[in-house]
């Protein structure tokens, strides 16, 4: 990348941030709402990014681990646990959870591994539904308080909200680092070709468990926030739905991509609620709007993006061929 | 003298809005109610209720001389979009707000409701809704507190039965309704001898009922929806229980004598509010619905309906639009039929936004409805 695109990158970030921060403070509580649920869904969209576009494991359980986050949180905050405390207790439960889940990915893959995590997915759902003891069950855990911040409430819809951003600000910012450590490119390596990978001494096994579990605590981390967001959590929002809505963000947005649950979410839970004008058309044209979209770009709306850029960068780059073969032909 | 005329029009167009504003602009309400996912059935019965009920007040001049304008918003049957789309109605200053069908919807969306102060009409049925002392929340229907003691009562007074098999749909109507009657049961000294939970939409009950078999309880009470219910009837014929079956609505429903035939025979049921009551102007209801779209209501359409002339009824009371004084007007309100005919039956709201009034028991005798008891208004 050149000095000048880096820059250019660089501005837009800020101005993008700097939008998510001074734009909302005149939305009403329905908008402020809706945001901080984009929010919370990048996140866990963000981890099975993680899983599936870097280290390739296709998996159906991600709205499970926001389930578990979800519960966690309402469980401890309601008998009186700071939210941060069960922030803590949730990334150890999902790690430790997804590791395990990670084992039948070294064994199965792709739709294989997808019926598999599907399965776990449908477990967790009994669980919440049928461990009355532990989730209040089907009646659902009601006044999940809001927490304090630093001192400062966030009981109010805008100060939640940013709650909700900073969250997604500082799992970006671990995202960006981590895709860019050497384990990032242990994961794509993994995802590439893994006999390569492990014939270049990359430890497959672990990476693989590994990438399971970071993206699992990634959905824990959504669903703790997920649950002071609504103040109520019960089985019906964490069933296969939530999985496979999950996985159409991470591919609608473009898998792989660091941006593309950003944009994926926002098609998920923005779109929906733009098209609401169409009245009882409106999930049908959602529907459609994301079918053409996938048929148009397989990868993406990043992989539109991508496709673009690629191709200047080609033409540019037989434009100078071209000018070196001229400039050799005339030196001859 | 050009700008002069156009000032004087302006404020006249002005002055004549505000005036409008005053008198015959639209009275708006919101609805938000699951118009798609596992609640579709629930929602859309609710929705087409509501809006009978607008379109036959707005034919004869609306409330109070206004007409009513109703927003529909879809919550997907998912407590997370419910708690938004409400809060994007309550942002739109409503009026009154009608639904989610759900509890669980109800129960994230009611604390913003009242909050806002805005008078919230629902449709869900769990016990303790009403029981978190909200000032601004109303049923449509019985609770599963006031419907399920009846239903109690009736097996121990009249089938004297000393064991019961509790059949249950898991999800909260189903499992509000068996903890409330196991409590009763409990109680009355009647022992539980087999207690089944099924899934929504199952279509196999021949394990459960072979579970009934071997119990060989003196009375069996199911409480699953009405396609289930059909499905358990006819299991229940082919392995030849012959112990009383009792239930509610969703066991003695029209829809479940369709479905289940013969069957059905001899199923017996509380009734609070069907489109089958044996009241003539519920009958006149049904009618009206079926001509407009086609298929018989549940009773979701049958509580729409009623949440749209409860609005008129107390704004009529207090005489004027007015949602801050809306559900104190509400709360202790008996609303008679021979002042508002389409109310369908006298009913009472208690202080908790309960409602009271007339029940049935009824027994399917050769496929039809016959009520074997009524139930009177408790005031």
């Amino acid at each position: 990348m050149s000095k000048h695109n880096r820059l250019l990158l660089v501005a837009l970030s800020i101005i993008v941030v700097a939008g998510l921060i001074i734009i909302p403070m005149n939305f009403n509580r329905y908008g402020l709402y809706i945001l901080s649920q984009w929010a919370v869904m990048t996140i866990a969209a963000m981890g099975l990014n993680l899983t599936l576009g870097y280290a390739g494991q296709v998996s159906l359980a991600q709205g499970a681990f926001v389930g578990i986050g979800a519960y966690g949180a309402a469980i401890l905050t309601t008998h009186g646990w700071p939210l941060i405390a069960a922030l803590g207790l949730v990334i150890v439960i999902c790690f430790v959870v997804g590791w395990l889940l990670g084992y039948p990915a070294l064994r199965v893959q792709h739709h294989y591994l997808a019926f598999v995590t599907l399965a776990f997915s449908t477990l967790m759902f009994l669980v919440f539904r049928n461990e009355s003891w532990l989730t209040n069950g089907i009646y659902g855990i009601s006044n999940i308080p809001r927490p304090e911040v630093f001192g400062f409430p966030t009981r109010k819809p805008l100060p939640f909200y940013y709650l909700c951003i900073g969250s997604l600000g500082l799992v970006t910012l671990a995202m960006w680092w981590l895709i860019r450590s050497p384990w990032g490119r242990a994961f794509m390596a993994l995802r590439e070709n893994p006999i390569r990978a492990q014939s270049l001494g990359i430890d497959t096994r672990r990476y693989t468990l590994m990438a399971f579990a970071i993206g699992s605590v990634l959905g824990g981390i959504a669903g703790v926030l997920y649950a002071p967001l609504t103040q109520y959590v019960d089985p019906v929002p964490f069933n296969l739905q939530l999985s496979l809505d999950l996985l159409m963000m991470v591919i609608v947005g473009g898998s792989g991509f660091m941006l593309g649950p950003f944009l994926g979410a926002m098609i998920a839970v923005l779109l929906p609620e733009w098209l609401r004008f169409a009245e009882g058309y409106y999930l049908m044209l959602y529907a459609a709007a994301v079918i053409v979209l996938l048929i148009y770009s397989p990868s993406g709306i990043l992989g539109i993006l991508d496709r673009y850029l690629s191709s200047r960068r080609t033409q540019a780059a037989s434009a100078l061929r071209a000018a070196a073969q001229s400039k050799l032909e005339a030196a001859q | 003298m050009r700008s002069i005329v156009l000032a004087g029009l302006c404020s006249a167009v002005l002055l004549s809005g505000a005036a409008y504003a005053q008198s015959g602009a639209p009275i708006k309400i919101a609805n938000v109610a699951e118009l798609s996912g596992g609640g579709a059935t629930v929602g859309n019965n609710w929705k087409n209720g509501i809006d009978l009920a607008v379109e036959e007040i707005n034919a004869k001049g609306g409330i109070l001389g206004r007409k009513i304008e109703v927003s529909h918003a879809d919550s997907q049957s998912n407590p997370g979009v419910a708690r938004a789309q409400v809060q994007k109605a309550l942002d739109g200053e409503p009026y009154v707000l009608l639904g989610p069908g759900y509890s669980g919807s109800v129960k994230v969306t009611a604390p913003l409701a009242a909050e806002a102060g805005i008078t919230q009409i629902m449709g869900g049925e769990a016990a303790e809704l009403t029981q978190a002392g909200n000032k601004f929340l109303f049923r449509t229907s019985f609770g599963q507190q006031s419907s399920m003691p009846k239903v109690a009562k009736y097996i121990n007074d009249e089938l004297k039965a000393k064991s019961v098999a509790v059949v249950w749909v898991n999800n909260d109507f189903g499992r509000g309704g068996r903890d409330v009657i196991t409590k009763e049961f409990n109680r009355l000294g009647i022992k539980v001898a087999a207690d089944l939970s099924t899934e929504a939409g199952q279509a196999d009950f021949a394990a459960d009922v072979s579970k009934i078999k071997a119990a060989a309880p003196d009375a069996v009470f199911i409480y699953v929806n009405e396609e289930e219910s059909a499905r358990i009837l006819k299991e229940i014929k082919r392995q030849g229980v012959t112990a009383p079956l009792i239930g509610e609505t969703t066991l003695v429903g029209q829809k479940v004598i369709e479905l289940a035939g013969d069957a059905a025979n001899g199923a017996r049921g509380h009734v609070g509010l069907t489109t089958d009551a044996p009241v003539e102007a519920v009958k006149a209801f049904r009618d009206r619905f079926v001509k407009k779209y086609n298929y018989v209501p549940d009773h979701n359409g049958l509580k729409g309906y009623l949440a749209i002339y409860m609005v008129k009824a107390t704004t009529e009371k207090m005489g004027k639009v007015d949602s801050k004084a809306f559900a104190d007007t509400l709360h202790g309100l008996t609303i008679k039929t021979s002042t508002e005919p389409n109310i369908l039956m006298d009913v009472t709201f208690d202080q908790n936004g309960d409602i009271d009034r007339q029940g049935f028991l009824v027994e399917v005798v050769e496929g039809k409805q016959v009520v074997k008891q009524v139930l009177p208004k408790l005031n």
